[in-house]
């Protein structure tokens, strides 16, 4: 049966939604929070995007909305422009290349395995970013938003599939 | 009609395969190109970006708001604790600054009839607006804030940003309603400095810890540790004299700048208008223009 006008926009915006959700989220987590010492290394919500979209919805969540999410992640966050978007292709690629080992596996092997991502993807972060300020930059910062952006995940995860089950169940 | 669309898939599933490859290159290079243009280019990129900032400026106004209600909460249930000691400090403190602001007008007297001895040049004028910041720097290798006023309110590139306890950082592209102001601890900010005590000049360069670098001074230079740090106007973005921070550390040569600023709690800022109104006629006051 074809499918009426209201019913295409309808399921173009639940399928948009993975997107929408990110570009939010990316914005919320710009909010100042003023916690000292705090900015530098706050969680890197687009990680966690790209990883768990990646996994779970890909026909969704294809490299160009890696792409774009890490665009807009540098164009609000002030890094250089292509900056994030480099890594989060980097993450989409990763999870592209092992999804058979993500198929039904359990959140506790798919967190600890977003653990070892992060700790790659802060250490690519810094590689980019030593390479494009040509200068040798301490990797600390990078180290602790990992290890946050880890702490991070089971709660987004939850965000991410509380909205998958509302919104995206039928499609 | 199985038949065809089983044919048709055949041949899509490799060719799906294959523009996704494709598309995927195509994207890394972008990534990769952008990186590139941004580093050369800086002008284009500034402006996609400035562009896109202040259609989301607005959101990110809103969200700073509650945001900043929360921290100041928090701050005040602290103090409350606190008060009492806090209270008897403060009232210490104020009979202290009391007699600076006699000795204050007695050198500000005497600084006048001096200056009409001498004839001297007034320092030009300098104007302030006052902005909010709306987005925290979260970036891990880069250290900026957006504020919520931008070229429609008089901000411009290279305008110094302060708050009440000193300089925090300059504006590097201005959108219509917004700003971008690159902090003093950034890897990219070199402000030209002087020490207050000993009139050596040098320039304070960020390099994205807490604690800015004092370069560009002599190797038998008398800085010493509590020596307090301003900007010496040289350049001309900024008002001469707005105070950095203190000398913290002096270590195998390398001294740190403690800012005064708490750059991870900024709130309000104000920006100087200080370029464009070089060498306007002197006033005595610093008109504060409540812009946002």
């Amino acid at each position: 049966m074809p499918l009426g006008l209201l019913q295409r926009l309808d399921r173009l915006a639940r399928n948009l939604t993975p997107l929408t959700l990110s570009f939010l989220l990316v914005i919320v987590s710009a909010t100042p929070l003023r916690i000292p010492d705090f900015g530098p290394v706050a969680p890197n919500v687009g990680l966690i995007a790209a990883y768990y979209w990646g996994i779970y919805r890909p026909d969704l969540f294809p490299a160009v909305a890696a792409f774009a999410v890490g665009l807009w992640q540098d164009v609000l966050i002030g890094t250089p422009l292509g900056m994030n978007a480099m890594v989060l292709l980097a993450i989409h690629w990763f999870i592209l290349s092992q999804r058979r080992f993500f198929q039904g596996k359990s959140f506790a092997v798919v967190w600890w395995a977003f653990a070892l991502v992060a700790a790659a993807m802060a250490a690519l972060l810094w590689l980019i970013a030593m390479a494009y300020h040509a200068r040798l930059l301490d990797a600390t910062p990078a180290a602790f938003q990992g290890v946050l952006t880890v702490a991070l995940y089971p709660f987004l995860t939850w965000v991410f599939a509380r909205t998958q089950h509302a919104v995206l169940r039928q499609a | 009609m199985k038949y065809r669309a089983g044919s048709v898939m055949r041949l899509a599933v490799p060719f799906r395969a294959l523009t996704q490859r494709f598309a995927f290159l195509f994207l890394v290079l972008a990534a990769f190109g952008l990186m590139m243009i941004g580093k050369a280019e800086t002008l284009l990129v500034e402006r996609v970006r400035t562009g896109v900032i202040d259609v989301v400026a607005p959101i990110m106004d809103v969200l700073s708001r509650p945001a900043a209600k929360v921290t100041a909460f928090v701050d005040d249930m602290r103090h409350l604790t606190e008060l009492r000691g806090e209270n008897q400090q403060l009232r210490l403190q104020n009979t202290r600054l009391l007699q600076w602001q006699e000795a204050a007008r007695k050198l500000s007297t005497e600084n006048a009839t001096l200056r009409e001895l001498l004839n001297i040049v007034p320092d030009s004028r300098v104007q302030y607006a006052s902005a909010r910041v709306i987005s925290d720097s979260v970036a891990v290798f880069a250290r900026s804030v957006l504020i919520n006023a931008g070229g429609r309110h008089g901000v411009a590139k290279g305008q110094a940003v302060v708050t009440g306890e000193g300089l925090a950082g300059r504006i590097i592209s201005v959108g219509d309603g917004s700003a971008r102001a690159l902090l003093i601890t950034d890897l990219n900010s070199r402000i030209p400095a002087v020490i207050e005590e000993s009139r050596e000049r040098a320039i304070v360069a960020g390099d994205n810890s807490g604690q800015p670098r004092l370069t560009f001074i002599g190797r038998d230079n008398r800085v010493e540790l509590g020596n307090r740090v301003l900007t010496s106007g040289h350049g001309g973005a900024f008002p001469p004299g707005l105070p950095i921070g203190v000398v913290s550390e002096i270590e195998n040569g390398v001294i740190r700048v403690q800012p005064f600023v708490r750059l991870d709690r900024l709130e309000f800022v104000r920006i100087t208008d200080f370029s464009r109104v070089i060498g306007a006629e002197e006033t005595p006051t610093d008109p504060d223009s409540g812009i946002p």
